[in-house]
């Protein structure tokens, strides 16, 4: 066998099981032999990549929405046979996804203004929330899946311009259900047609262990955007969720020492 | 992905989301999904799709997504591109799912409109180092890839790790980047990639084998370049002795 009957062979048969002919002229030439050997590093390597990888929630949402506009969808979706805790339903009431992140983070502040105003607490700490960001410890969470998790904090104010810019259809169509983001007003209506005030205040243990959570979950997300960054300084995106995030941890901070639950 | 799932936190396409199920924390590719009210098949996904229903829309985006959108990533090779391209893909597939008469897979007919999507927008980009066409020409004797005797060993170099590969891959023409990921990452066999391209299986096959070769001389052109900048480094470093 010749060098190029080898890779001839190589480009019909692929790597393996290699012919005894083919194993033969390896043992002869050291070319081939190199050759073989690092095709089969490349392959082995490539088959390391997940052959999947999960696409971002507002992908789907995106999508729907330029669905919807375009009239491929005729009938509503079912909802969920799943039942949801109170805070996971405050989401449904807005539209779209990308709106409903940030007046999300508004109602999760707002709940815990209100559950503070609900019982009276001596809040002996009232320090700024900026220069506490570095006092307020994230304390070790369980498992995540035992706790629900208020995800009304986490998302990314700058977020849904950026989404809107990237996309290559017109922005009109994208967003068909757009709508303003409620008022704290609505918010606070909301919130009262939704769960008695007493209940709020009987339940700040659950407010605040949801509110250390997102804390958490933010510092990964900070992490992350750092991490990335890191590698792709120019990535304009990731300095805006990163920014987002930092605001987002801001806020949160804030309605963690507001309700005096902090621990120093 | 309903709309109960409609908050969610920073994501970097495929690096990390906040999911709305406690089960997954950020920093995993978790695979579960927020919303599981059906157990359809595809076909019956399909038929209801046909008919407008939201939900089997959702269901077949469940299904095939993080594929499609796999395909998109190590295509472009940026998580903004993929995005948009995944969402140009499966809103060209739901426009046309009406058509589907399951002549072919359902999954082969996404994955051949994800393909055009790429390469479409590819071929606007209009890169000029990369020369899409002549990557789908059938095979030339002068277009084999050369020998490169004495070249390092990717081996013992150690040049292969994910980073170096990533970057080799996106340098490849198109045409070999598709074959090659459709094969070597995702697992399609030649006859599948053969349906999906509107190919050969021969010509899949050439194109494979180029694409791989092409890699080779790509990683080692980065070993090479490597030990140059360590070379320099080192000679900067000493510098001029007084």
């Amino acid at each position: 066998m010749q060098c190029k009957d080898f890779e001839a062979l190589l480009e019909q048969d692929g790597l393996d099981p290699l012919p005894l002919a083919a194993r033969s002229h390896l043992t002869e030439c050291s070319a081939c032999r190199n050759l073989f050997a690092d095709l089969s590093v490349i392959v082995s390597s490539a088959r390391e990549f997940p052959a999947e990888v999960d696409p971002p929630e507002r992908l789907w949402v995106s999508l729907r929405a330029q669905m919807a506009a375009e009239g491929l969808i005729k009938q509503s979706a079912p909802a969920s046979t799943e039942k949801a805790a109170w805070w996971q339903a405050l989401p449904s009431l807005f539209r779209p996804r990308v709106l409903a992140s940030a007046g999300g983070a508004l109602a999760l502040a707002f709940a815990a203004f209100l559950a503070v105003h609900k019982k009276p607490v001596n809040v002996a700490n009232t320090n700024p929330p900026t220069p506490a960001v570095a006092r307020v410890q994230t304390p070790a969470q369980p498992a995540a899946a035992q706790q629900p998790r208020s995800r009304a904090a986490i998302a990314p104010a700058p977020a849904p311009q950026m989404v809107a810019k990237r996309r290559s259809t017109p922005a009109t169509s994208a967003t068909p259900n757009f709508k303003p983001a409620p008022s704290a007003d609505v918010y606070g209506g909301t919130l009262a047609g939704m769960q008695d005030p007493q209940n709020l205040a009987g339940t700040s243990v659950e407010a605040d262990a949801s509110l250390r959570e997102n804390l958490r979950i933010i510092n990964e997300v900070i992490a992350e955007c750092q991490k990335h960054l890191k590698k792709h300084p120019n990535d304009a995106l990731a300095r805006e969720y990163l920014a987002s995030a930092y605001q987002q941890k801001a806020q949160l901070v804030a309605a963690i020492l507001d309700s005096g639950r902090s621990e120093q | 992905m309903c709309a109960s799932s409609a908050i969610a936190g920073t994501t970097l396409g495929g690096i990390r989301r906040i999911r709305s199920t406690s089960s997954a924390a950020i920093g995993q590719l978790a695979r579960q999904r927020p919303t599981e009210p059906v157990a359809w098949t595809e076909a019956e996904a399909i038929r209801r799709a046909q008919a407008g229903d939201a939900a089997a829309f959702e269901h077949l985006f469940q299904l095939h997504s993080r594929r499609v959108y796999a395909l998109c990533l190590r295509m472009v090779g940026n998580p903004a591109d993929a995005e948009d391209l995944a969402q140009e893909a499966f809103l060209q597939l739901f426009r046309k799912i009406a058509t589907f008469r399951g002549e072919s897979a359902f999954s082969t007919w996404l994955h051949r409109m994800t393909v055009n999507v790429v390469l479409m927008r590819l071929r606007k980009k209009s890169l000029p180092t990369d020369s899409l066409e002549e990557s789908l020409e059938p095979d030339s004797e002068n277009s084999g890839p050369k020998r490169d005797v004495g070249a390092p060993d990717l081996r013992l170099s150690g040049a292969v790790d994910r980073v170096n590969l990533e970057r080799s891959i996106e340098k490849l023409p198109p045409g070999y980047r598709t074959v090659f990921i459709l094969h070597d990452v995702q697992g399609y066999e030649h006859n599948e990639i053969a349906d999906i391209m509107g190919c050969s299986v021969g010509n899949s096959k050439s194109q494979l084998h180029k694409a791989r070769t092409r890699l080779r001389e790509l990683l080692q052109e980065e070993i090479r370049e490597q030990a140059r900048q360590e070379r320099h480094a080192a000679k900067t470093q000493t510098g001029p002795s007084d």
